[in-house]
């Protein structure tokens, strides 16, 4: 069972959730300074430089915290919802490319020569043909680890977070499922790698001028990006759509009753998904690994730089998640609901028809 | 044989979680239960090849169909969290029925079930299903669509007061119908 395709698939697994693992600590730090930045504050500078390591001392906090369990509370499902909350986070990434695909031949390690038949490493742990679909599925599973948390907390305002956010999640997941449909047509298929190699040519304006043919530069996108990007702030519970702990209203939400590492595992799970999601936004809008101006040869340095440029678009996008947290306020809650049911849904439907006039057209 | 092992495991924990739905006394545990059950069917779905209506699976039945039960049983199951017991006839009801439609499930299963793989590959892509479901079943397919239509339209009239459009009662109203029943 050693084939390539296994050793590779489980190298490609640790990868991402080593990726994945580290995402949280860099993202509080961030978060922590940028906050801070926004506020016009100094923010945690005693651990380390910067204090770069202050996350790595609230881990220990965390892990060093008594782990209370309410007594009211039923124990089963309050201990499995901080599992069920962290499993879709770290899965989706299994769907999505973070690199182009290049040749492995006649590789040397140790004095072995490995791949005497030439082999294409594709950097993505599973290409399914209905990729999207699985982050959806995954995606709406979610939930579930809000609404159990909330339900076996056995506390009031636990309770309302996690109604609220089931109530939320169904919501935007409409509205994002069809904003990313935009996306879809114009590749023309499910799978997450055909939609970022329909988006590795160019769009020539006049005759002269190249544009990257990104999603994000071409105009028929534009609404389903904004929506798509809303939708996703929604679907990550993040402000100003943080309904779920809204700390203001909720004491914290659907984990007012947890402590130690299970709630330090709700807190791993929103930066994954936050994480997850801004690899989505950069896959279906802003043309994945996708180097503008520059046909990528099918080298491994190649490949490694359009690794490099898909992690500078993700670390981008969670540097917005990051600036529009400290920016926009909160909503109020049917505001919300308004917005989501009458605003975005119908800006995603009538995206839909007008991608398909487009590419009716024949314009993209 | 990696098939199997994810087969077994799987069908194990489908039957599992159908027996808690049916014998729990807990309604939110027994949705989340069926979430979990339901999960392992669209991994069946996967294991059949047809990876395509597995995702459709767990969006629909587990991830929205689902949640809304949660939601519903959560909302209105404020006060206690376990079912009051039952009348006797009314559980024997309930198990003797689940318990007849598994015996006439394994009944049928065994006796007319197909229990080899098909020898011609079975596809059922987005485009095949969407081909199918717009070009053959056509009517169906809208007729379905019109009588969905038709159940939100009067869910809508329903819970609309008499003569008073939908059922939007203002804060203010609220709080005073509160504030009736206060001590």
């Amino acid at each position: 069972m050693l084939t390539a395709d296994n050793v590779l698939g489980v190298v490609k697994i640790l990868i991402i959730v080593g990726a994945l693992l580290n995402v949280t600590p860099i993202m509080v730090w961030v978060e922590r300074r940028g906050s801070a930045l926004i506020q016009d504050r100094v923010g945690p500078n005693r651990v380390g430089p910067f204090g770069l390591l202050q996350s790595f001392a609230d881990a220990l906090k965390f892990i060093l915290k008594e782990d209370v369990v309410p007594a009211q509370a039923n124990k089963w499902l309050y201990t499995l919802a901080p599992m069920f909350g962290l499993l879709p986070a770290l899965t989706t990434m299994a769907v999505i490319p973070w690199g182009r695909a290049f040749p492995l031949h006649n590789v040397r390690v140790a004095g072995h020569t490995f791949f005497e038949q030439p082999y294409l490493f594709d950097p993505i742990v599973t290409d399914a043909n209905v990729g999207i679909l699985v982050i959806f599925a995954l995606a709406s599973l979610g939930v579930y680890g809000l609404a159990t948390a909330g339900w076996a907390s056995a506390n009031k305002y636990s309770l309302f977070g996690g109604i609220r956010a089931s109530a939320q999640m169904i919501s935007y997941e409409l509205s994002l499922t069809l904003a990313a449909v935009a996306a879809l047509m114009v590749a023309g298929s499910l799978r997450l790698t055909d939609v970022v190699h329909a988006q590795t040519g160019y769009f020539v304006l006049f005759g002269a001028v190249k544009i990257p043919a990104w999603n994000c530069f071409s105009p028929a996108m534009w609404l389903s990006m904004i929506v798509f990007i809303v939708a996703a702030f929604a679907e990550t519970n993040r402000l100003p759509f943080d309904f779920a702990e809204a700390e203001a209203e909720l004491v914290a939400g659907y984990h007012t009753e947890y402590s130690s590492m299970k709630f330090a595992l709700f807190f791993m799970a929103e930066y994954m998904a936050m994480a997850a999601m801004s690899a989505l936004i950069a896959t279906l809008f802003f043309g994945g690994w996708d180097i503008p101006y520059w046909n990528e040869p099918a080298t491994w340095w190649a490949s490694l730089l359009t690794m490099g440029m898909f992690l500078m678009k993700v670390i981008a996008m969670l540097l917005v998640f990051v600036w529009v947290r400290w920016t926009i306020p909160r909503l109020k809650y049917d505001i919300l609901m308004k917005i989501g049911w009458k605003v975005f849904l119908p800006m995603a439907i009538l995206n839909i028809i007008l991608v398909a006039w487009f590419i009716a057209r024949r314009w993209i | 044989m990696i098939e199997y092992a994810v087969f077994f495991f799987f069908a194990a924990v489908a039957v599992v979680f159908a027996t808690v739905v049916v014998i729990h006394r807990n309604p939110v545990v027994g949705a989340l239960s069926l979430v979990a059950s339901f999960f392992s069917l669209a991994v069946m779905y996967v294991l059949l090849e047809a990876p395509f209506l597995a995702a459709l699976q767990v969006i629909v039945y587990a991830g929205a169909i689902m949640v809304l039960f949660l939601f519903v049983i959560m909302l209105l199951n404020l006060q206690h969290q376990h079912e009051p017991a039952t009348r006797p006839i009314q559980q024997f009801l309930g198990y003797t029925s689940a318990a007849a439609f598994g015996v006439g499930l394994i009944y049928y299963l065994t006796k007319y079930a197909v229990l080899q793989s098909p020898t011609t590959p079975f596809v059922a892509g987005a485009r095949e299903i969407g081909v199918a479901l717009f070009e053959s079943y056509i009517f169906p397919f809208e007729a379905v669509s019109i009588l969905l239509l038709a159940a939100i339209v009067g869910a809508l009239l329903l819970s609309a007061r008499a003569g008073k459009g939908p059922a939007q009662a203002s804060v203010t109203a609220q709080v005073d119908a509160r504030a009736e029943h206060l001590p």
